[in-house]
């Protein structure tokens, strides 16, 4: 049997589970917006066990982790202030304890831990050390360093070096808009000494790639943001109308094994990878996303990557 | 344009080529566009060739026609220039789905009396994922109720229903009491209505309904070919270039509770009383229709239209041959020319064999 995390919502877990059932592959899905009931995690000198919503996941082949994490405080105890930040804590040690213990006794792929570790800084240098060009980049607190910064690139951008930032209170509301350039009126603003800013020199694409990975199996799709000026002149409109081109690609294989080797450094077996094509014809690495959106690479490339995922757990299963 | 550069088709806008003239079909912006059968070829002969290259191809005696082909598809966004030719594969033209039955048609008229749940209950396990109930002459609302119910309280893996019903006086009313209650309703059409309308899904209403003043007396209306059932999406595509595009995946029950590919088909398999629809499925007779691709259908091979047409194997102009071009198709590929299918001379015979004059007669 293969369990399956995920969220209630998550359309491509749908899909997934489509075709298990067409291959006769039963599953448990424990949703993450659910309160899921720990009989008990138990460990001896000889043997570990581990029961939820009195299933017993000793039966466990394999785990697709496909996001968010499992809840085991109960919604009785949330909204208990500093006592309810307490118990999570203790939740999230045990639920990436959990997670250690299933992967180190089974096929494991996605991962929690993974997901809110997520640093594109660290990721970035080892996307390096896989000899993979990335953009020059820069964090600074400083406003004379940013403006060096902006002066020996044609132009930059920013954005968030982990989550993008969404805070509501009653006195504000603060949305990231991701990646935006950043311009000469946008540093003036700025004081001398600010908390650290990630900024990228901005390259110039021919085309956007991104590539779905699950284990071995790479699927990659061309985006072409920048087909046309009357593209950019009324981007959003334009979009909804007449969405940007998506075709597959099939990237040269010296790409794909960087890529490959990336994937094994960074501990994560499955994930989207953000590149560029860029007009001065190199491959750049910008991020890796842990729980990246597979259905429209699927659909518009004609992959079926839902039936090769659910594919990938038949083999386990005989 | 940059002519210096190798141009690339985009993959999702795949040519067609017809007898007289070809098509790029764009399945990622459900586009369909004429093109001559020339610049099929040159296409086909030249991707991944500069325009200026090309242009040198023919000697330069035609610079002004490529350069206007190449500004048609420029602008449409079907190409794109890059030195990176080898990177950009042909969209695969797999077609694959994870149901054993994906579609049922259910037919019932007044004097249907065979068991409809015990047919639900079997399609469930075919994991079919759509339903559509046709309703003729009486409107038969308890038992359309029933098979909702059904569907609800089992959490089939029926996704979607779609009711043809003839209007009766409350149904308004009726429709009001059955919306909020079966979700997976997502069309309803009414006819024999007195007015025509056409409501589109609303927050209100999660159903498409449509009213209709025409008359659908039975399943002899159906399997007409008509540029308004064009689609150019991926998925009906890749399955029109494998399977049949009509009986793919299909399995139906007609009024007197036969199982057929379809309701108009003559071939039944027994009554669906007594037997089981895994062992109608097992049978190749059954599914060997599903195999029928256009590209094996006579007349409709050459059709530049074929891959995002529907079909029809159930009155065909040659109701002896199986590959024969479906009867109520009125497209002639060589002429590319539209007329009444029911009005041509040439179809009379294949007309009466169906008894399809009623049909075909003017109100």
């Amino acid at each position: 049997m293969i369990l399956l995390i995920s969220s209630k919502y998550d359309v491509s877990t749908n899909n997934v589970i489509k075709w298990l059932n067409y291959y006769g592959i039963n599953f448990l899905r424990l949703n993450t917006e659910d309160f899921n009931s720990l009989n008990h995690f138990s460990l001896s000198n000889t043997s570990s066990k581990l029961k939820v919503n009195n299933v017993d996941l000793d039966s466990i082949t394999s785990v697709w982790h496909r996001r968010g994490r499992l809840r085991h405080v109960p919604n009785s105890l949330n909204g208990l202030g500093k006592v309810t930040d307490y118990l999570k804590k203790e939740e999230d040690s045990l639920v990436k304890s959990i997670e250690t213990y299933l992967k180190n006794t089974r096929k494991y792929i996605g991962s929690y831990t993974s997901e809110v570790e997520n640093y594109k800084l660290e990721h970035l240098m080892m996307a390096r050390e896989c000899n993979l060009n990335i953009p020059n980049s820069m964090i600074t607190t400083n406003k004379k360093e940013l403006i060096d910064f902006y002066n020996t690139h044609d132009q930059i951008i920013s954005k968030d070096l982990r989550y993008s930032i969404n805070i509501k209170t009653e006195k504000i509301c603060i949305n990231s808009i991701g990646t935006f350039k950043v311009t000469n009126d946008l540093i003036k603003g700025l004081e001398d000494q600010f908390a650290p800013i990630y900024v990228q020199e901005y390259i110039e694409k021919e085309f956007e790639i991104r590539v779905f990975y699950f284990e071995n199996k790479m699927f990659a799709m061309g985006i072409f943001s920048q087909q046309d000026e009357q593209t950019q002149v009324d981007y959003r409109n334009y979009n909804n109308q007449v969405p940007n081109r998506c075709v597959p690609i099939s990237l040269p294989t010296d790409i794909e094994k960087k890529l490959l080797e990336f994937t094994k450094k960074v501990k994560l077996n499955t994930g989207s990878i953000d590149l560029i094509y860029s007009t001065d014809e190199r491959y750049v690495f910008l991020e890796v996303n842990p729980m990246g959106q597979f259905d429209w690479v699927s659909k518009n490339c004609n992959y079926y990557i839902e039936k090769s995922i659910a594919k990938e757990f038949l083999e386990v299963c005989n | 344009m940059k002519t210096n550069i190798p141009f690339k088709l985009f993959a999702n806008c795949i040519l067609v080529k017809g007898i007289s003239r070809s098509t790029i079909c764009d399945l990622q912006r459900n586009d369909v566009r004429v093109i001559p059968n020339d610049l099929y070829d040159l296409l086909i002969e030249n991707e991944g060739k500069t325009i200026i290259g090309i242009k040198e191809l023919y000697e330069n005696k035609f610079d002004d026609i490529i350069e206007e082909y190449f500004q048609f598809l420029y602008d449409n966004e079907f190409i794109f220039f890059t030195k990176q030719t080898t990177i950009f594969p042909k969209l695969s033209m797999d077609w694959s789905d994870s149901t054993i039955i994906n579609n049922s048609i259910i037919d019932i008229d007044e004097n249907s009396n065979y068991d409809i749940v015990n047919i639900l209950k079997q399609l469930n396990t075919l994991h079919c994922r759509h339903l559509e109930i046709r309703n003729f002459n009486n409107a038969r609302v308890n038992i359309l109720e029933d098979i909702l119910s059904f569907l609800n309280e089992s959490e089939s893996t029926i996704q979607s229903v779609e009711i043809l019903l003839p209007f009766f006086k409350d149904i308004e009313e009726w429709i009001t009491s059955i919306k909020d209650k079966f979700l997976r309703v997502d069309f309803i059409r009414v006819f024999k209505s007195p007015f025509n309308q056409n409501r589109v899904p609303n927050k209100d209403c999660k159903a498409h309904i449509m009213f209709t003043k025409q008359n659908y007396i039975s399943e002899l209306c159906c399997g007409k070919i008509s540029q308004k059932f064009f689609s150019a999406n991926m998925k009906a595509f890749t399955e029109s270039m494998n399977y049949n595009s009509c009986l793919n995946k299909k399995l139906s029950i007609d009024k007197n509770g036969i199982i057929k590919n379809c309701p108009s088909m003559q071939n039944g398999y027994g009554s669906s009383d007594s037997v089981r629809l895994e062992d109608v499925i097992s049978d190749s007779n059954f599914t060997k229709i599903w195999n029928i691709s256009k590209d094996k259908i006579s007349v409709c091979k050459d059709c530049e239209f074929r891959h995002i047409c529907t079909d029809c194997r159930a009155y065909t102009e040659n109701p002896e041959d199986e590959f024969s071009k479906p009867l109520k198709c009125g497209y002639n590929p060589k002429t590319n020319e539209w007329s009444d299918w029911s009005t041509n001379p040439l179809k009379e015979k294949a007309i009466s064999f169906y008894n399809l004059q009623a049909v075909t007669e003017k109100p």
